[in-house]
């Protein structure tokens, strides 16, 4: 029975030993790395791909999608928990009567051991006239005095406080990791989307791998979302004007931005992010059929439009009113340009593959010079392939349309088009066409955006070209929400381990010991001293001590001898 | 006695006793009235135009008030109460915050070089003179390098304070050019600047700075100059590496992306800088054990053994750059918390940067573990602190080139 109970008590007291510790904060570096290497909490589908279905059933029971919330990690926090309980346990009552009692009487042995030790044999000097010497150059130092059977017991300490900084330290990490296990057991996070104009309620988050969503005791009404550029087009400022409503009463308007959340009934309300919350998009469609219709559509963000007759489809996958890029050829000093509103979109169609494209709502103008309608399409229908497609005409301009379709008539009634001089007639006839007597300025440049328009529009496979023509934007704004009880402790506990830290640190505890043991013709003095920590700072410490304490009986004895 | 010992003499005596302590207390005012200004000034803080309020008429007055309550309270205190005026604390201090103070009249009169303000554009910043303080700064911490090398072999006490003195010379430059580079962020435009600690290439020349004062405070501290042949080739390393940024184009003055416009930014980078610094002075202490370690074993090398602080005393040195550095990071990877509750909605996201500094953390508690228990001697732990830095420097840029995370703003090319 006694032996099962020491045995249970060596086990727990093993518990709070070093060599667990290192080990202990070691496998926990180690298994902290998976979750960085793997990256957490993706879909459950994309693990399979990747994985193949050995691993990913292997990796899911280790629970390795979601490491730092799986039981075996939240274990070995526990285990450390409780390791740093018994290791408190441990050492602070020893550490407080430590603390408590000091003992200034040393023995000889101990006293020998000691990494610094020096002596001396002061003659015709009094024991006070040393005392005296010995609190000049000791201030600073906590001193304590005992007598035993004629010797004087001086010892002097600094940092006497440290191992509270032990104590603080492992304490704060226990109270950091308690405040933890609320943040997870109490606090909330999720996120919401709120479109100009629209209110909201419900916030969305991971638990385990699925999505769950939870309605707040408030509604969020985002008034107004800004996103302001520096001129490099990076942007500068995400801004939400927001409302809160609560309990169908606006109770409180306030602009939120990166950095400067909102706090409203213990939940913050962050500014995450943003995207288009469904901008009205009105299409110019220019038809091909040589009719030089133009009809116009109407669709939001995210909605599709098909077109009965065709079939063909458009998919409005995102707006971005501002398009910053840099102009400059390579190598040269950057150059940014803002090229305007543009819109992209999926077109699909029967016969057709699909492309992405992003369509501009401005012509080209590089260096002051109209380069006409253009586009970007992807052929993959990834944003990186894409490629930049120029139309040649200023589709803004209803007379270069009129005078595309004025020469490309009369270019195509003549079979001999080919011939230079011929298609330079054309396009004299197409231009009294369609300007009459008042002949634009630039022909050269309007004769190219023509040309090109020629070469251009035959390689289009679709019916009809789907120019930009007019937005009325919207952005949603994209909220986090979270209030967490466990972050003050967290704080506190963040405070004490500062605080445990420095004073374990910086004030290492020093003794030192002076003896005074008057003889029959001298007063032998030893001076001896020793530290915790920082040996090396310690050295110059005591090193400046004893020369300061050598000058002081030098001088003292020096006063003397000559009498 | 020589002039210029009689003047090294006096300098020594500016940096103690009185003259110490007042000036101290002068700078201690000197930061409050700039602080006074920035939270209750008449413009309150002013987000990232606080370098221009600074500057400006009620900078310098609030300053120069404030310097002058210090002085007159470090003056009344020095009397009333003498032996204060021995603190330990303001000579310690006292001659770093001189070094400040001249790192910033350094780059006040860098400042007066540069090109006109029609001709400086973000589009092309080659003519702002921080970029050729930096190239300074780079040489000089490589010639520094060298000499230290070259000091173990030829152990001229000369050779020795031309490494010593490069080695500061690089600091200075180093430090100035990121002042004057804060100060060109907003020639080039007012609402472009921002401290230089916001990408990669400023925090590396932060990082040479910090490293190579933590190991020059030693070296003058402990006398173990061999030690700065370790150190300052790594600092030499890490100055080829911020060459090939500047190559690729990071080394352009930069907006700021609206996650890092916090005050936050000034403090937490900084401070981390501060650990990774002090780690990289344990890490060269720690090869300076090794080599040591390797040389005794082989026998000989008397000469060459001289000029190394003992094994005893490198893994001391080890110890006390850790010992920097521990806490530093520990308030480092805090106030990373503190600013992460502020901008995303929690103190800790398990993002990867933030578990690497948590490992990195881990590493060195375990360390310091191992140091105070029995039966770690000074080669595991010196294997341990070149180690552990290695942690260290990925956490520092590997996070950046092979992890994606919320820190990614910090990515690479
Ligand atoms: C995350 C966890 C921990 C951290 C960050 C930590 C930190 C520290 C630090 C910084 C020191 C001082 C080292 C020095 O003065 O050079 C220390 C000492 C110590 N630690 Fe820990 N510790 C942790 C966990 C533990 C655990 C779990 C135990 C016990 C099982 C433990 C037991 C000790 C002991 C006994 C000392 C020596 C105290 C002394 O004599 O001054 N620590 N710890």
């Amino acid at each position: 029975m006694r032996n099962t109970a020491t045995d249970i008590k060596s086990a727990i007291l093993r518990l709070g030993s070093m060599s667990l510790a290192i080990v202990l904060l070691s496998v926990l570096a180690l298994a902290s790395i998976i979750g960085t290497v793997l990256i957490q909490n993706q879909e459950q589908a994309d693990y399979l791909t990747q994985f193949g279905p050995l691993w990913y059933a292997v990796f899911k029971a280790l629970g390795l999608f979601d490491m730092y919330h799986n039981w075996w990690f939240l274990s070995l926090l526990g285990f450390l928990m409780l390791s740093l309980s018994v290791c408190l346990w441990r050492h602070v009552p020893r550490m407080f009567k430590d603390m408590r009692n000091r003992k200034v009487i040393i023995a000889d042995k101990s006293l020998q051991r000691f990494h610094h030790l020096h002596h001396w044999r002061l003659p015709g000097v009094s024991i006070e006239a040393i005392r005296a010497h010995i609190d000049a150059q000791l201030t600073g130092w906590k001193l304590q005095t005992a007598e035993k059977s004629g010797r004087t017991y001086i010892r002097a300490d600094k940092g006497r406080y440290h191992k509270w900084g032990y104590i603080l330290v492992h304490s704060a990490i226990l109270v950091i990791l308690t405040g933890g296990l609320m943040s997870v057991l109490l606090g909330l996070r999720g996120n919401m989307s709120v479109p100009e104009g629209a209110s909201e309620k419900t916030i969305h988050f991971l638990k385990g791998s699925d999505m769950v969503s939870l309605d707040m005791p408030f509604e969020i009404r985002c008034n107004d979302f800004f996103i302001d550029f520096y001129a490099s087009g990076q942007p500068k400022e995400f801004r939400s004007n927001l409302t809160i409503i609560d309990d169908g009463k606006e109770v409180l308007t306030a602009d939120i931005i990166v950095n400067e959340p909102l706090f409203y009934k213990d939940v913050y309300i962050y500014q995450a992010s943003f995207g288009d919350g469904g901008s009205d998009i009105r299409m110019k469609l220019f038809h091909m059929d040589g009719s030089q219709r133009t009809t116009t559509l109407k669709s939001n963000v995210y909605e599709t439009y098909t077109d009965q007759k065709t079939g063909i489809s458009l998919e409005f996958t995102n707006f971005s009113p501002f398009n910053i890029e840099n102009m400059a050829a390579p190598g040269q000093p950057k150059q940014f340009q803002n090229l305007g509103p543009a819109v992209e979109f999926i077109v699909r169609g029967p016969g057709l593959k699909p492309v992405k494209i992003k369509s501009f709502m401005n012509p080209l103008i590089v260096n002051g010079e109209n380069n006409g309608s253009f586009m970007l399409i992807s052929l993959t229908g990834n944003a990186s392939d894409y490629q930049p497609f120029y139309l040649g005409m200023d589709l803004t301009n209803p007379k270069e349309w009129q005078l595309f379709h004025a020469f490309n008539k009369r270019v195509t009634s003549n079979p001999e088009s080919n011939d230079p001089q011929a298609s330079l007639k054309a396009f004299r006839h197409a231009l009294s066409e369609v300007y009459g007597n008042q002949k634009p300025e630039q022909i050269q440049i309007l004769g190219g955006h023509i040309m090109q328009g020629m070469r251009a529009l035959s390689n289009l496979p679709w019916p009809f070209i789907p120019v930009l023509e007019d937005y009325d934007q919207i952005y949603y704004t994209g909220l986090q929400l979270s209030s967490d009880p466990g972050m003050d402790v967290v704080w506190i506990g963040s405070t004490i381990l500062m605080l445990g830290l420095c004073i374990m640190f910086y004030m290492p505890h020093r003794k030192v010991w002076l003896v005074l043991d008057p003889g029959d013709k001298d007063i032998r003095v030893s001076f001896g001293g020793m530290t915790n920590r920082n040996r090396l700072g310690f050295e110059r410490e005591f090193h400046g001590l004893l020369t300061g304490l050598e000058q002081a009986f030098e001088s003292a004895t020096e006063k003397r001898s000559p009498a | 006695m020589t002039a210029v010992s009689a003047q090294l003499m006096s300098l020594e005596t500016m940096n103690q006793g009185k003259i110490a302590f007042v000036r101290f207390y002068a700078y201690l005012g000197l930061i409050a009235g700039l602080a006074g200004l920035a939270y209750f000034g008449p413009g309150g803080y002013g987000g990232e135009t606080d370098l221009l309020l600074f500057l400006s008429l009620d900078g310098i007055s609030w300053g120069g008030i404030g310097a002058v309550a210090g002085l007159a309270v470090g003056a009344a205190i020095s009397m009333l109460k003498p032996e204060w005026s021995d603190s330990k604390s303001a000579s310690n201090l006292v001659p770093w915050l001189d070094g400040a103070l001249l790192m910033i009249l350094l780059a006040a009169v860098m400042a007066l070089f540069e090109p006109n303000q029609a001709l400086i554009s973000y589009e092309n910043q080659a003519n702002l003179i921080s970029g050729r303080i930096v190239m300074t700064m780079n040489m000089l911490f490589l010639f520094s390098a060298v000499s230290y090398i070259a000091y173990l072999f030829a152990p001229a006490a000369f050779i020795g304070q031309l490494a010593t003195w490069s080695a500061w010379a690089g600091v200075y430059a180093g430090g100035s050019a990121l002042l004057l580079r804060w100060y060109e962020s907003y020639l080039i435009s007012e609402e472009i600047g921002h401290a230089p600690v916001s990408n990669l290439y400023e925090v590396f020349i932060l990082l040479f700075c910090i490293t190579s004062i933590i190991y020059l405070g030693m070296e003058r501290r402990y006398q173990a100059k061999a030690l700065g042949a370790f150190v300052m080739t790594l600092v030499s390393a890490g100055v080829f590496f911020g060459i090939w940024l500047d190559s690729v184009g990071q080394g352009d003055i930069k907006p700021l992306v609206p996650a890092l416009q916090s005050y936050w930014m000034k403090i937490h980078v900084p401070m981390n800088f501060i650990g990774y610094g002090s780690f990289a002075v344990a890490c060269g202490a720690g090869t300076a054990y090794l080599f040591r370690h390797w040389l005794e074993g082989r026998g000989g090398y008397t000469r060459l053994l001289e000029l190394f602080p003992t094994l005893d005393q490198l893994d001391q040195l080890a110890y006390k750059a850790v010992a920097i550095g521990f806490p530093a990071f520990t308030l480092a990877t805090i106030l990373g918390a503190a600013w992460a509750a502020e901008a995303w909605g929690g103190y800790w996201s398990w993002d990867p940067k933030e578990t690497w500094a948590l490992i990195v953390w881990l590493v060195y508690g375990a360390y310091l573990h191992a140091r105070i228990s029995h039966g770690w001697h000074g080669k595991t732990l010196a294997w341990w602190a070149v180690a552990a830095f290695l942690v260290t420097l990925f956490c520092f840029i590997g996070v950046n080139m092979y992890l994606s995370g919320l820190h990614s703003y910090g990515q690479l090319a």
